[in-house]
């Protein structure tokens, strides 16, 4: 990316993989000299019922200082349990109880990092039964309650709403388009269980075509949001990555010309 | 109906636990049994923390094959899951699990090898620091001088093993079949410098009274103290060279009362 410097508008990094020094680092402060970044964490564990680990979040600050980032996001699910950190984005059960855990994080974060987080929506591969409420009016209770954004995930909107039966348009319909500030895109696997199709979000090959179609419909309700092609599993030669990222920057200027054609028309 | 507390309770079991019947109890099952529902985060816990472990263990992974190092990882995962998700610190404790290990112990110098591996990670994605401006040495008076107490590089590491085990790790590494045929792994002692200089990790074999002469400067010891208790070493040669090749990055002056109680402490 330093060397060739392709023609692409921004990029993410996970921001755990960039708490130490050395040579992880000094890539990441070559590369942040010519693009902007975002740094999207996967371990913060904003519905943990025990609280946040105050430590994490100070690395979080420290690795937000130095980088700088354009966008700073994390996840609505849990990951920590009794001090333990299982590595993993796990369901929250969608009730008002987690509503107010997850509010209180975010209003911590958000104050001690100075600044607003997007909250990405999950891929989720079961429901429990005391749930109450839809994912997307979590989401935007969320974002209403906190301020924070959203990062809008299609993939995660399509695996989801495949994997529960949901309608992934009235996903899409119930997020605030003002609180979207990001959108991720990426490939799923899909495992046959019991008879049955269960689609794991697994970032390890292209944007299938249900979801770039899905893409289009969420440019057409949310407008033009910077998007992400979320690739970290198999990782393939740079150019089938910037292939993808062509593909929906080219989509993201469809919907901009389409949308100044209205106004012109109007 | 069970709180966020209880929930996160009932799925810590049965992820790391093997104990999911609480959990998929909660669970509705729509078609999939909440058991393999469930068995997928099971599975992505595993998988993501062997991965993390085999990245920062490459040597032992090869010497005791995939399948005994995931049988290995499962039940180190298993015992002690992360504490952090600063994922790069977790596995300081697998050196020693696999010392415990008795499926492991015909491969005598494997803990070795594991502590070598670990503190080559360390000194990976150790934090930056400026090495000590020596100018500021200099202009210290003979009285201070003794009353140094060095502040060591963040990524400096000192490994003592009780094998032969920075030539077996070289050949392992280079899958150098030639070199390990002629290594005599039997026990040895030997003492290893672990230092991240620029973007490089480096590993070098040293002396005896030189590690411990540097292991009493990092525990935050006055230069009298380190003097007085390796009194063999050809000292002045030993710090230059520590300095030159910047372990160090910062130092303050040890109170002269402090500096002789440090020096009288027994070792």
């Amino acid at each position: 990316m330093v060397e060739t410097r392709p023609d692409v508008a921004w990029l993410e990094v996970h921001t755990e993989n960039y708490m130490g020094g050395g040579a992880p680092l000094a890539y990441l402060e070559a590369i942040r000299g010519r693009y902007p970044l975002s740094l999207h964490g996967t371990g913060l564990s904003l519905g943990s019922a025990g609280g946040l680990d105050a430590l994490h979040l100070e690395r979080i600050r420290r690795t937000v200082e130095r980088i700088e980032p354009a966008l700073l996001s994390e996840h609505l699910s849990w990951s920590v349990s009794g001090g333990r950190y299982l590595a993993d984005l796990l369901p929250l059960p969608m009730t008002e109880e987690a509503l107010d855990v997850v509010c209180r994080h975010v209003d911590q974060a958000q104050t001690y990092l100075r600044r607003r987080i997007l909250i990405e929506n999950p891929s989720t591969y079961l429901r429990y039964r005391h749930s109450t409420i839809p994912e997307w009016e979590f989401l935007a209770a969320l974002a209403a309650r906190c301020g924070c954004g959203i990062l809008c995930d299609v993939n995660n909107i399509f695996v989801s709403a495949s994997n529960h039966g949901w309608n992934p348009l009235t996903y899409l319909a119930g997020l605030p388009p003002a609180a979207v500030g990001e959108i991720h895109l990426a490939g799923h696997s899909v495992r046959q269980i019991d008879g049955r199709t269960l689609r794991i979000d697994d970032h390890g090959s292209r944007v299938i075509a249900e979801v770039w179609t899905l893409y289009e419909v969420a440019l057409s309700r949310l407008g033009p949001v910077p998007t992400l092609i979320e690739w970290d599993v198999n990782v393939p030669p740079i150019d089938v990555l910037l292939d993808e990222a062509a593909k929906a920057a080219s989509k993201l200027a469809a919907h901009a010309r389409e949308v100044a054609a209205n106004a012109d028309a109007a | 109906m069970p709180t966020l507390l209880e929930t996160e309770r009932m799925m810590y079991a049965s992820v790391v636990g093997r104990d999911a019947e609480a959990a998929a109890s909660q669970i509705i099952e729509d078609g999939i049994a909440p058991l393999a529902r469930l068995g997928i985060h099971r599975n992505n816990f595993l998988g993501a923390l062997t991965a993390v472990l085999r990245q920062s263990f490459p040597a032992v992974h090869r010497l005791v094959g995939a399948a005994f190092f995931d049988h290995a990882a499962t039940l180190f995962i298993e015992t002690l899951p992360p504490n952090s998700a600063y994922l790069n610190e977790y596995g300081a404790d697998f050196p020693a699990f696999l010392e415990r290990l008795p499926q492991a112990a015909a491969l005598a110098y494997l803990g070795d090898v594991a502590q070598l591996e670990w503190a080559v990670n360390a000194a990976f994605h150790a934090p930056d620091a400026e090495p000590l401006d020596l100018s500021r040495l200099a202009a210290l008076s003979p009285d201070e001088h003794a009353r140094v107490a060095f502040v060591p590089h963040p990524s400096l590491q000192i490994v003592h093993a009780n094998h032969p085990v920075e030539e077996i790790w070289r050949a392992v590494l280079a899958a150098d079949d030639a070199a390990m045929a002629v290594i005599d792994p039997g026990p040895a002692p030997e003492w290893l410098l672990v230092q991240r200089t620029d973007w490089d990790v480096g590993v070098e074999r040293v002396g005896e009274d030189e590690a411990e002469f540097l292991a009493i400067l990092c525990a935050g010891r006055s230069l009298q103290e380190a003097l007085q208790r390796v009194p063999g070493l050809e000292a002045s040669a030993a710090l230059s060279g520590h300095l030159g090749a910047g372990r160090f990055v910062d130092f303050t002056l040890i109170e002269h009362g402090e500096a002789r109680r440090l020096a009288q402490a027994p070792r």
